[in-house]
């Protein structure tokens, strides 16, 4: 190529084409990454969300069930065998060995039994 | 066709490496660059959208589709302005209206082969090489276009140009 048409080729290079017009290209992919993102968050949440919810309940539920048993137990075997003052002092006088029969029997009814499975410090322990 | 379907990416920078060649091309079958514009939107919307598989070259298939679009167009629009009045495709970096309509006028003048050349090489910066492997015509062929091309259009510009050229 001669110098001429390299002179002729840079004077048509001085002549610029029009840009066209911005073509509607898509978005690129961060806000697809950003949607996918928000959306995984949103389900995390939602997930942490019900599980912190279940397992409160269940716990709360446990401890209830727990408390209902004590309740139970207390009311229904801790029933205390009410023992007056004046018949043990009496017991206490004249029969000694009878009263420790006596308060042996009033405390397996007064005292938790903690050898029993379903016993409070087994339930408590379970907790 | 066999080839490949264009990433958005690819579209965009061929878009914008090529775009205002591609203009150029089809303004010299339209001779309108809002026809021209919109026969190169064609091609490119095509490509976003995947419809099209381009093959290995795809330069040398956006100047093909380019051309078919221009010329689709050109044969549904009726060009109800004069070329003098419409906006043009080309602007002189001197700001010679008269001379940027006279390289329209000559590009529009000389054979679609040689116009392709001159087009692919002076604005979209292709190697007489390059276009000859895209086009699959021999460099010999290819260079002997480029230089009628460039003798026509420097007699037609020659009014317009300095001393020497």
């Amino acid at each position: 190529m001669d110098e001429h048409e390299e002179k002729f080729e840079s004077y048509l290079r001085g002549f610029q084409p029009r840009r066209p017009r911005a073509l509607p290209f898509p978005q690129t992919a961060a806000p697809v990454w950003i949607w996918r993102l928000a959306a995984a968050t949103i389900l995390a949440i939602a997930f942490l969300s019900s599980m912190w919810f279940v397992s409160r309940r269940s716990g709360t539920l446990r401890i209830e069930v727990a408390t209902r048993k004590l309740d139970a137990l207390s009311t229904e075997e801790f029933e205390p065998n009410t023992l007056s003052l004046v018949p043990v002092t009496r017991l206490a006088l004249e029969d000694p060995a009878q009263l420790d029969v006596t308060l042996t029997n009033a405390s397996r009814g007064a005292l938790p039994d903690l050898q029993r499975n379903e016993s409070a410090l087994r339930l408590l322990a379970k907790e | 066709m066999a080839g490949q379907t264009l990433t958005a990416e690819d579209v965009r920078r061929y878009y914008d490496q090529h775009g205002p060649a591609l203009v150029a091309y089809a303004c010299s079958f339209v001779a309108d660059v809002a026809a021209a514009e919109d026969a190169v939107h064609q091609v490119f919307l095509k490509l976003l959208r995947g419809d099209t598989r381009t093959p290995d070259a795809p330069l040398a298939y956006l100047y093909r589709a380019v051309r078919n679009a221009a010329l689709n167009l050109r044969r549904n629009r009726q060009r109800d302005m004069p070329l003098e009045t419409q906006k043009l495709c080309f602007v002189d970096r001197g700001g010679n209206r008269e001379a940027a309509l006279a390289l329209q006028t000559a590009l529009g003048e000389i054979p679609e082969e040689q116009r392709e050349v001159v087009v692919m090489r002076i604005w979209s910066g292709m190697t007489l090489e390059e276009i000859s492997t895209m086009t699959g015509v021999s460099l010999n062929t290819v260079a002997s276009r480029y230089r009628y091309a460039l003798e026509k259009l420097r007699e037609q510009l020659k009014p317009y140009q300095r001393e020497g050229l």
